[in-house]
């Protein structure tokens, strides 16, 4: 039995990290903002905890906060020149920013170990505190979800003008979008440094963001189970599919685009919607009956 | 109640001048009525009103506030609500939550206190859904609170948009083609609506093709043609304007 729990506990914190990174790409995605520079504000939060605690020696904590300080003003200054960005062009310009961060972890080698990583980090960080993370940013996520905030972003997602005539500046939510899951992706990029013992600078590179993407798309953009459900999909499929060996890729792909093709949603919001549909049928078969 | 007056409004799209020179008011408690054949300009004026569009010249006013330089939000704020010619729901929400969302602009908590979820803004939400079913109630449409709203019939969307522009608690309430497709008992029904409204004070622009409707319902009615104002009045002097007759039928050979 504890075999067992020795086993998976790596895939369970890799599992948390996951949610963790999910619910800052679950952020902007809600509020209809195509943005995937969250990648780059983990690699951001990362290098700042790593380098600070390792070389300078500062308070875990106060490491953590600082990072998650910088994904929030990283996020307010990468909002204002892309406020008039959409959609697609939104992703490329963020994927220009994700590119950036990478590429000056590798230029300024001095801080960051460039290419060969950035080694011997502290390991401060264990199952339990990853846990305790997850459960408050799990907090976070449904008071906000229950809020004006949330609800400003879910008319936003579905209909930015009708939102914009109803009083919601587009200006400032999507700068607020940008902000949280800013924040989001700097703290538990420096809770991965603090659990990984090494960090390289690809670490948060295009490979980062796919999966990030992926945990959204298969879990759901709108519920705040979504992500942990799409992190679950993501950390327990290559495990299942272990006996396929060489050819795991390529089940997981087929997998993927089959879930996506039939559950647009994603899983978790699909359910919600379908349930919600039969019940509201339901509904209606009673009324009827009654007159 | 303020009322919303246009002041030499003028649109130009590069080289069309979409509207030109229109002067227009919306008093509280009436309802306005804004007619002319397709392509006139009449959603551009609503556009430029709701801040969706600048305006080239001109100057907008609600009360002795300027919303020339408006932006859409601002102006929502500012007391002016509207809907939209092809109905626009939030097609994922339910009909409740798509009606809440018109509560926006009443909405007392601070960033902050939602951020973290301070008492006041956890208090706020239930609130706001209690008021939602309220009007819900008062327009007849209870039963659907829990429904997708993409899923309703084409006249119970019409309803869901109505009723989440009356939830800004709107002092304008500008209506672009609400009776579009439907039949003379809906319509009819949809008219007493309006009248409702207007009595409780509310000032309601009601942009038509329907000028049989619009002669039931309007005191004042202006025409829009090619982009300028070619006749204002009520109903009978403006159905009787030879340029109207004119720009409805064609002229005489």
């Amino acid at each position: 039995m504890m075999n067992l729990v020795y086993t998976y506990q790596p895939l369970f914190d890799y599992f948390l990290l996951a949610v963790g990174f999910a619910y800052s790409q679950q952020m902007v995605l809600r509020a209809g903002v195509f943005s995937i520079g969250s990648a780059g504000f983990a690699s951001i939060g990362a290098y700042f905890v790593a380098i600070v605690v390792k070389d300078h020696g500062m308070n875990a904590i106060v490491a953590l906060l600082i990072a998650t300080l910088l994904g929030c003003v990283g996020g307010f200054l990468l909002s204002i020149p892309l406020a008039r960005l959409r959609g697609v062009f939104q992703a490329i310009a963020t994927l220009a920013f994700v590119q950036i961060v990478v590429s000056l972890c590798l230029y300024f080698d001095e801080l960051t170990g460039g290419p060969q990583g950035f080694n011997n980090i502290p390991k401060l960080v264990g199952t339990w505190h990853l846990l305790a993370a997850v459960l408050v940013t799990i907090y976070f996520m449904y008071v906000i979800s229950r809020s004006a905030i949330g609800r400003a972003f879910d008319a936003l997602r579905q209909d930015e003008t009708v939102g914009a005539t109803l009083g919601i500046s587009i200006r400032k939510y999507h700068m607020i979008a940008f902000v949280l899951s800013g924040a989001l992706a700097g703290f538990f990029g420096g809770m991965q440094s603090l659990y990984t013992f090494s960090i390289e600078p690809e670490m948060f590179g295009f490979t980062f963001l796919v999966a990030a993407l992926t945990y959204i798309i298969l879990g759901g953009r709108g519920t705040v189970t979504g992500p942990i459900i799409g992190a679950l999909i993501m950390s327990v499929l290559p495990e299942l599919a272990r006996p396929l060996a060489d050819n795991r890729q390529f089940f997981q792909g087929i997998l993927m685009m089959v879930m996506i093709a039939f559950m647009p949603h994603g899983v978790f919001d699909g359910l919600v919607l379908h349930l919600r549909k039969r019940r509201a049928a339901a509904r209606d078969k009673l009324f009827k009956e009654a007159h | 109640m303020a009322s919303l007056v246009l002041s030499n409004v003028s649109k130009r799209f590069g080289g069309l001048l979409a509207v030109s020179d229109v002067n227009m008011e919306v008093p509280p408690g009436k309802i306005t009525g804004l007619i002319g054949p397709n392509g006139a300009g009449k959603t551009t004026v609503v556009n430029m009103i709701t801040g969706l569009l600048k305006l080239t010249t001109g100057s907008i006013k609600l009360g002795d506030r300027d919303i020339s330089e408006a932006e859409a939000h601002e102006v929502a704020f500012a007391g002016v609500s509207r809907t939209f010619q092809n109905i626009r729901l939030l097609p994922e929400a339910t009909v409740l939550e798509n009606v809440v969302i018109g509560f926006h602009v009443h909405v007392r908590s601070s960033l902050f206190a939602q951020l973290v979820g301070l008492p006041s803004s956890v208090r706020e939400t239930p609130k706001l859904f209690e008021r939602g079913r309220q009007l819900l109630e008062r327009f007849g449409m209870s039963r659907y609170a829990d429904h997708p709203a993409g899923g309703l019939a084409y006249g119970h969307q019409r309803r869901v948009e109505m009723m989440r522009a009356v939830a800004t608690d709107p002092k304008i309430l500008l209506l672009d083609e609400p009776v579009a497709g439907m039949n003379d008992v809906e319509a009819t029904e949809l008219g007493d609506v309006f009248k409702e409204l207007a009595a409780s004070g509310i000032g309601l622009l009601l942009i038509e093709h329907n000028i049989r409707f619009v002669n039931q319902l309007c005191e004042q009615v202006y025409v829009l043609d090619s982009g300028a104002m070619i006749a204002s009045g009520t109903p009978q002097e403006v159905m009787h304007n030879p340029a109207v007759v004119a720009a409805y039928l064609g002229t005489k050979k």
